[in-house]
């Protein structure tokens, strides 16, 4: 094999270089779009051309054959790399895969077969020489059928991928009508190119197509990595305009259609752009023609525009810009549309509650106002303005809040809400009286709110109502009150002096009755002993009934207090119950008594007013009880109580007198008899003797049968 | 063997004469029926025995009570307490010996004056 490289191969040589590293780099960027099979289209060129220079060199016939079949791999496969290209450009790329590639590769590779056997049928050459032509040796190769079919197969790719292209093109924006010419012309380029040499129109034997697809890739790349224009340009009407969620229509000088996209085409109502292009505007927007009437002429807009009606209206932000070209004059309009249906919606929503919450506010009985941080009123209701004896809000707005409150609690109120500010108390509730024109005086209580604007107070809002009435209501409340349990002492008063003025005369009848009855002032006769003894009997009653007395109105004017020590429940119940034997013994009834062993044998309480207790209730047993027994049981139910059971077998108290047994003065029998002697204090008094220690008392009783009085206790 | 010491202390003349009655066969008896007279009695005799009214005119019984529980000259001596007042009665429970309200039956003043004269 032997070369002979001339220096007119050198462009040739540039071509080759550019095209590889055209081929690396774009391969190195291939996640633009379209890069992927345009680097493999520049690497088959780059081969083309590689092989077509030493074809060239090549000074005989084999060795420039060998290279041009091997240039052939380039040359039969670049068209399909530049279809794929050409589609996955323009954004087809789901047509470009495996069968379809495989498929379009048929041809080439049965090229590639006949070139590689031509020798033997001479299908694609039909005859193979060597001319010379200014020194050079060139292939004079006559083309076979085959090679038509290549041609026609080549150029039909290279077609289809031009027409792709330039529909594409077409479509960009008239700004880049400058660069668009310039890529139409390099993809355009090869195809002349071969065309040239295959039909030999201009007589040279180099074939300049591989040259051809250097310009373009020149071009193509230029605007591929340096505008990146084909990374948005091809799809940037088609995902930028389509793809927006904004309508937009261009119209021309004569109000007719340029473009509209999809999101317009739905907002009408309507679908297929391409068949309203060129068509008047007011045709597609027939259903609206007072939009159409009302923007004729207007060369610049942003308007908030409603269309429809009912349940299908709708609004939409509209902006209406004129396009001017270079000598100012009008080439057409843009209108872009927003639907703001669900803003307007929510607004309209917003709105409504807002005013349904002013005329909560504002037709509140409650006064409702605001105050800005220095406490001037910034707001006040109806009900603010009417108290204070204004007609309008605005008499109120800018006055000081504390020029309402009362002179001599201003600092203490002032003091108050300054206090909230400062440690950030989210509400508060105070009382105080304002002064309203004329003097009047107003009691309110009212709630406080700081209001936030982020992180700082900027003011106070107060909830308020009138009290006036209220606060009399509880003044006069609170005096009668103090009244009463001045009244209520002063008959703890009265009572304890008249129990003591009557004991003090009773000490004197009992001491010279008992004393006569002793025989201390020589021996008395028998009727004279009886009649000592009534006497002393009238005192003992009389003594209880004044011990009663005293006791009853101490409970109920609550100045009864406990004296609590530590006692034996054992000791108490013996010496309570001491005597009520003798008693019973003279009624003839049984009497027995029984502390538990689990009952404490120290107790903490006031001994001498559970004494007085368990001596009314086993004293009333025995009084009611004609036949039977009377029992005394203590006895520990849990650990938190203790319980004093006292049962008889007495007359029983009827159901509907249990509930009653408590109150004072209450006896079953009203009638005065000797044997219910008694002022009928006795139950009142344990019950609320009871109730003084925090203990409880039941009564269970069937008439007939008996009664049991339980009281239980607490252990503290 | 000389009778033990009781001092009454009353200011109702009746009273006074029904304890002294009543104490008369097994006391020796001193009677006085104001505060500051029997004040001033105590700065002589050590009774046994004190049958103290507690509202007194002059020095109420209450000083007194306190006067003899702060002597120690007075350490033998009993109290028994009278008043016709259950309130002071249960306020005065644990300074005396025996509190009695009123009125008083004379054979229980009797049994209590002797039986507490008899404690060491």
């Amino acid at each position: 094999m032997s070369y002979q490289f001339t220096v007119s191969m050198l462009p040739l040589a540039l071509a080759a270089l550019l095209s590889g590293a055209l081929a690396i780099y774009t391969w190195q960027n291939r996640q633009s779009i379209g890069a992927t099979p345009f680097a493999i289209m520049m690497l088959l060129v780059y081969e083309w051309e590689i092989c077509y220079i030493f074809q060239l060199a090549g000074t005989d016939l084999p060795t420039k054959l060998f290279w041009d079949k091997l240039m052939f791999v380039g040359v039969v496969a670049t068209p399909v790399a530049w279809l794929a290209f050409a589609l996955e450009y323009t954004q087809r790329r789901a047509w470009v895969n495996a069968g379809r590639l495989a498929a379009l590769l048929i041809s080439p590779v049965l090229t590639i077969l006949f070139i590689l056997t031509n020798e033997l049928h001479g299908l694609f050459w039909t005859r193979v020489s060597l001319t010379t032509q200014g020194g050079f040796f060139l292939l004079d190769n006559i083309n076979g059928p085959w090679f038509w079919v290549h041609a026609l197969y080549s150029y039909t790719l290279i077609t289809i991928g031009l027409v792709v292209i330039v529909r594409a093109l077409l479509r960009w924006p008239k700004q880049y009508r400058g660069q668009m010419s310039w890529i139409l012309f390099a993809t355009i380029t090869p195809f002349v190119a071969n065309i040239i040499f295959v039909f030999k129109i201009v007589p040279i034997l180099i074939d300049l197509t591989a040259f051809g697809f250097t310009v373009t890739a020149i071009g193509l790349a230029f605007a591929l990595f340096h505008h990146r224009l084909l990374d948005i340009a091809p799809i940037a009407r088609d995902i930028v305009v389509d793809g927006m969620k904004d309508g937009m229509i261009i119209l021309d000088g004569n109000r007719r259609i340029v473009d509209i996209n999809h999101a317009a085409l739905q907002m009408i109502g309507l679908s297929g752009e391409q068949k309203y292009i060129g068509r008047p505007v007011a045709e597609i927007l027939s259903k609206w023609p007072e939009l159409v009437a009302h923007y004729r002429d207007v060369l610049e807009a942003e308007d908030e525009v409603r269309v429809g009606e009912g349940p299908v209206q709708r609004w939409f932000q509209l902006s209406l810009s004129t396009l001017f070209d270079e000598n100012k004059s009008m080439i057409g309009r843009v209108i872009t549309a927003r639907d703001i249906t669900d803003r307007k919606l929510a607004e309209s929503k917003v709105q409504e509650s807002e005013a349904r919450f002013r005329q909560i506010v504002e037709n509140a009985s409650d006064l409702i106002y605001r105050v800005d941080i220095h406490g001037h009123i910034t707001y006040a209701n109806p009900s603010v303005v009417r108290l204070l004896g204004y007609v309008h809000e605005g008499e109120l707005l800018g006055q000081h809040y504390l020029d309402f409150v009362m002179p001599e609690i201003r600092h203490q109120v002032q003091q108050t809400y300054r206090n909230q500010f400062l440690s950030k108390t989210p509400t508060t509730y105070n009382e105080f009286p304002v002064v309203a024109t004329g003097g009047l005086e107003i009691w309110l209580g009212q709630n406080v709110q700081l209001i936030y604007e982020g992180e700082q107070v900027i003011g106070f809002q107060a909830l308020a109502r009138e009290i006036t009435a209220i606060k009399r209501a509880l003044d006069a409340l609170r005096l009668a009150r103090d009244q009463a349990l001045e009244a209520n002492l002063a008959k703890t008063r009265l009572l304890s002096k008249v129990s003591h003025e009557l004991r003090t005369p009773l000490g004197g009848i009992l001491g010279y009755a008992e004393l006569l009855h002793q025989n201390a002032f020589g021996q008395l006769s028998e009727k004279q002993q009886k009649a000592v003894s009534e006497i002393m009997e009238s005192v003992g009653y009389l003594s209880n009934m004044v011990n009663e007395l005293l006791d009853e109105a101490q409970l109920t004017s609550n100045t009864a207090t406990l004296q609590k020590k530590m006692f034996s429940p054992l000791t108490l119940i013996q010496q309570s119950t001491s005597g009520m034997d003798i008693l019973a013994k003279k009624k003839g009834l049984e009497f027995s008594t029984y502390v538990d062993p689990a009952v404490p044998q120290q107790i903490y309480g006031d001994d001498h007013r559970i004494r007085q207790i368990v001596i009314n209730l086993v004293g009333n047993a025995l009084k009611f009880t004609k036949a039977g027994s009377v029992r005394v049981n203590v006895t520990r139910p849990n650990e938190d109580c203790w319980e004093i059971r006292v049962t008889d077998t007495g007359m029983g108290i009827p159901k509907e007198s249990q509930a009653r047994i408590f109150e004072p003065f209450r006896q079953l029998d009203p009638a005065i008899t000797h044997e219910n002697s008694g002022v009928g204090l006795g139950l009142s008094i344990t019950k609320q003797l009871v109730d003084l220690m925090d203990g409880r008392i039941v009564l269970e009783s069937e008439p007939g049968k008996g009664s049991t009085f339980t009281v239980l206790l607490p252990i503290k | 063997m000389p009778k033990p010491l009781a001092f009454i202390i009353e200011d109702d003349p009746k009273l006074s004469a029904i304890i002294s009655i009543t104490l008369d066969d097994d006391f020796e008896l001193e009677t006085c029926a104001d505060g500051n007279t029997a004040m001033q009695r105590l700065e002589t005799i050590v009774p046994k025995v004190v049958i103290l009214d507690l509202n007194l005119p002059g020095l109420s019984g209450r000083e007194i009570l306190k006067h003899i529980r702060s002597c120690q000259r007075f350490a033998q001596t009993r109290v028994i307490l009278t008043t016709a007042d259950n309130r002071k009665a249960d306020t005065l429970d644990n300074d005396a010996d025996i509190v009695l309200l009123k009125p008083i039956s004379p054979a229980q003043l009797r049994e209590l004056a002797l039986r507490i004269s008899s404690m060491p």
